[in-house]
Order: structure tokens, then C-alpha cells, then sequence
């Protein structure tokens, strides 16, 4: 086994793009199901306009791979898809929330 | 090996009709997702749920199922299947667990899996040489402490990869690699290391890392986006007089000016001094006036005074109607 003794940089973060066709690649679904999902708004392409001209950013990638293991998983149809990822965002924004408020109250009670 | 039981998995009985198994393992599989649950152990129960539903929704592998139950484990939990035991369905994976079925317990392998299929091999087939593959990308995730993510840090990362052994099967390897994390990470951000996940195959392309920054509670800042929350308590003097206090930031120690008048709950904005990124975050700090629990005859004198002082003042006029 090759010892890794080097260190790798990371490239700036944030500048990561996909083409839809790299995008499929690394989502491992077809190009059908990432118009769909963007259709309904699920997924944002960083510029609209033509499918052949979309890119995406990392996030997206999340969010797609997240999108395929639901509807996988839980055989859900699209428009349920496009709510129970809503309604997850929601619920992540909320725990983020619950946790800051808790943080705060700990430290004004000084429990 | 561990006897698995798959009944009570699924909070079912042997007694079980089919569509009571179906109802209660969707139930289960959406309160355990792991994209859905918070449980910590939310992913081994959705893969334990998925593997009890996988045998128990097929009559064949559910009766092949109820005879090696009756065989049973021994009496400290472990299993051995039965000498000489084959199963008559022939495992090639389907329905929804097919792309996770190289995940499937060692239980499940012992008594399902099929001729071809050989332990720890994902996918079950061996690829020949000339079949050329791009490898798998491998996503991972990183908790960083706080005061890392802000100045930026270098972390050793493991993780597991896929590759083509010498007669071409798959094989799983643990790879190890030093990451310079830049500054300004934060939770929920995605790093891509390209080319580092797991090899191409016969000369194929190799997968990329990708990594998800989580960031641990930091016992002073609650973090928000790439602000920084933290509460500063203050005497009562402090808050009439105003003053300049010493307040912890991250990587230093800033001087924050309260002003005259201030009150509890107020909030002071320090620019700048949060997570750094394209827009850096601020520091807030939310003033709290504190007070001792006893207090010297004198300054019960002095708070006296001050009663008649500002007895004008009413902090409960809201309450009255």
C-alpha cells in the first residue's frame, strides 16, 4: 500500500462546477431525472437557459445525491420529492435554530 | 456471526400477513432514513430494516427464513447455518436494495447468498481486465472544531475505497490522506478532492473525495452561517457607565466599547470577526448585565440611593395594562 505522506491542497472552495453530463456521472442517474428534478425546482442549475449550457455547484451535487436515495429508498414521486426536501431543509434550518437558541439560553442561565 | 431477527426488526410476528410486514417496514424505513432521521444509529437500523424486509417480503426466502429460525441461534446470540444449508433463491439482488446489497449482514450472506457471490465483495461479480470503469466516488464527512474552520487546518482523512484485486474482483481498502482544510469551512460545506476516491478500473478514470465539513459545538460561539453568537456578562456599572472589555474572538482578543446606557440582551456587532470567506462573518455579542448575590451593607446603601434616584423608571410598564 502507498503511504500517503503528502498533503493536498484543496482548491478555493466554491469554484467546484459540474456540466449536466459530469453532473450525472458523479449523481449516477440519467440526465432525464436532473431536468425533472429542476423542473420542479428541486435542484438549480447556476445559469438557466438550456439544458447543454446548465452547471452546478457542489451543493447541488448534495442535494441530487439526496434526492436519488430518497426516491429510492422511499419510492416517493416527484412533486412528493420536491416537498419532503422542502420540508428537510426546513427541519435542518430549524434544528440549526433550536441548537443556537439552546446554546444562548445554556450560557444566559449559565447551565 | 450474530443470529438476525428479522421479525422483530420489522416489530412484527412469524403470524405476520404479508401487507402488515410491507406497511410496517415503510413506516420503518422513512423514520429511519438517514437523510430524514437524527438517531445516531439511524443508518444500522435503515439497512437492518431494509435487510429484514429484503427476506420477508419473498415467501420463499421468508419460509427459508422460518426454518433456520427454528434452527435458531445458540444460546449466547451467535449462528451458524445449518451443515450442508442452501437456499434456493439464488440472491442477485432487487427491488430497492439492489445497489446496497453488497451491505447486507454476514447473516443474510450465510444463508442467501448465491454461488457467485463471494464475502466483501460489493456488486458480487468479478470485473475481467478489459472492462474499463471509472472508480467510485467516495463522500465523507469531517468534523471540524471550530477554531480549525476559522483559521483553516490540516486533517487526516480515512476512508474506504473500492479497487480490482489482481484476479479482478473488488475488493474494499482503507485509504488514508492528509487534507490542507482552507479557512473559513463551514457546516454543511462540501470540499472535492478530484482523482481521490476509489481507482478507475482496466485504466478507467479513479473517482473523486468528496468531503462535508460538520463543525463541533464550540463551548463560547453558537455558530450561524459565518457569525459567531456569544453572550458577554457585564456588571450593573459597566452597563450605565459604559466601558471597554476584553472579549474573546477567535484567534485573538478583541476590545469591545459598551456604550454608556446599555442593557441586557443588547446586542454589539464586532465586523469582520467571524468565519472569513468572500463575506466575512461578524462577531455579535449579546450584552448581559449580571449581578452578585450578596452585597456589602454600604452598597445596599448606594443601590437605596440609586432606587430614589430612578424611580422613574418602571421595567415591568409593559405588563401593565
Amino acid at each position: 500500500m502507498k503511504k500517503a505522506r503528502s498533503i493536498l491542497e484543496v482548491d478555493t472552495t466554491g469554484q467546484t462546477t459540474f456540466t449536466l453530463r459530469e453532473f450525472c456521472e458523479h449523481g449516477e442517474v440519467h440526465a432525464e431525472f436532473v431536468i425533472k428534478l429542476v423542473n420542479y425546482g428541486v435542484i438549480n442549475p447556476i445559469d438557466a437557459g438550456d439544458a447543454h449550457r446548465w452547471s452546478f455547484d457542489l451543493p447541488a451535487l448534495a442535494r441530487l445525491r439526496k434526492a436519488q436515495r430518497l426516491q429510492r429508498d422511499l419510492r416517493i414521486n416527484l412533486p412528493g420529492l420536491a416537498m419532503s426536501l422542502e420540508l428537510l431543509d426546513d427541519v435542518t434550518e430549524l434544528r440549526r435554530e433550536v441548537e443556537r437558541l439552546n446554546h444562548m439560553l445554556a450560557q444566559l442561565t449559565r447551565e | 456471526m450474530d443470529f438476525k431477527d428479522y421479525y422483530a426488526a420489522l416489530g412484527v410476528s412469524e403470524t405476520s400477513p404479508p401487507e402488515e410486514i410491507k406497511k410496517s417496514y415503510r413506516k420503518l424505513a422513512r423514520k429511519y432514513h438517514p437523510d430524514i432521521s437524527k438517531e445516531a444509529d439511524a443508518e444500522a437500523k435503515f439497512k437492518d430494516v431494509g435487510e429484514a424486509y429484503e427476506v420477508l417480503k419473498d415467501p420463499e426466502k421468508r419460509a427459508e427464513y422460518d426454518q433456520i429460525r427454528k434452527y435458531g441461534a445458540r444460546s449466547d446470540g451467535s449462528f451458524e447455518p445449518p451443515p450442508e444449508w442452501r437456499s434456493a433463491s439464488d440472491f442477485g439482488g432487487g427491488g430497492y436494495t439492489e445497489a446496497d446489497a453488497g451491505q447486507f449482514s454476514d447473516f443474510f450472506e450465510s444463508i442467501f447468498g448465491g454461488a457467485g457471490r463471494g464475502a466483501g465483495q460489493p456488486g458480487g461479480q468479478g470485473f475481467r481486465h478489459h472492462v474499463r470503469m471509472r472508480g467510485e466516488d467516495v463522500h465523507a464527512r469531517l468534523a471540524l472544531f471550530l477554531e480549525e474552520a476559522y483559521s483553516g487546518c490540516e486533517k487526516q482523512v480515512r476512508f474506504n475505497v473500492t479497487e480490482a484485486d489482481a484476479q479482478g474482483r473488488l475488493v474494499g481498502r482503507l485509504k488514508t490522506l492528509n487534507v490542507k482544510i482552507p479557512a473559513g469551512m463551514t457546516s454543511g460545506q462540501h470540499i472535492r478532492l478530484k482523482g481521490q476516491g476509489s481507482p478507475g478500473i482496466g485504466g478507467g478514470s479513479p473517482g473523486d473525495l468528496f468531503i462535508e465539513v460538520e463543525l463541533a459545538p464550540h463551548p463560547l460561539f453558537a455558530v450561524n452561517g459565518r457569525d459567531l453568537t456569544m453572550t458577554l456578562p457585564i456588571t450593573a456599572s459597566e452597563a450605565a457607565l459604559g466601558a471597554s472589555i476584553k472579549v474573546p474572538a477567535l484567534g485573538s482578543t478583541v476590545n469591545l466599547k459598551v456604550p454608556k446606557g446599555a442593557t441586557s440582551g443588547q446586542k454589539l456587532r464586532l465586523k469582520g470577526k467571524g468565519l472569513q470567506g468572500k463575506h466575512p462573518g461578524d462577531q455579535i455579542v449579546v450584552l448581559q448585565v449580571t449581578l452578585p448575590t450578596h452585597h456589602s451593607e454600604k452598597a445596599e446603601t448606594l443601590y437605596q440611593q440609586l432606587a430614589e434616584e430612578e424611580q422613574s423608571f418602571n421595567p415591568r410598564s409593559h405588563l401593565s395594562s
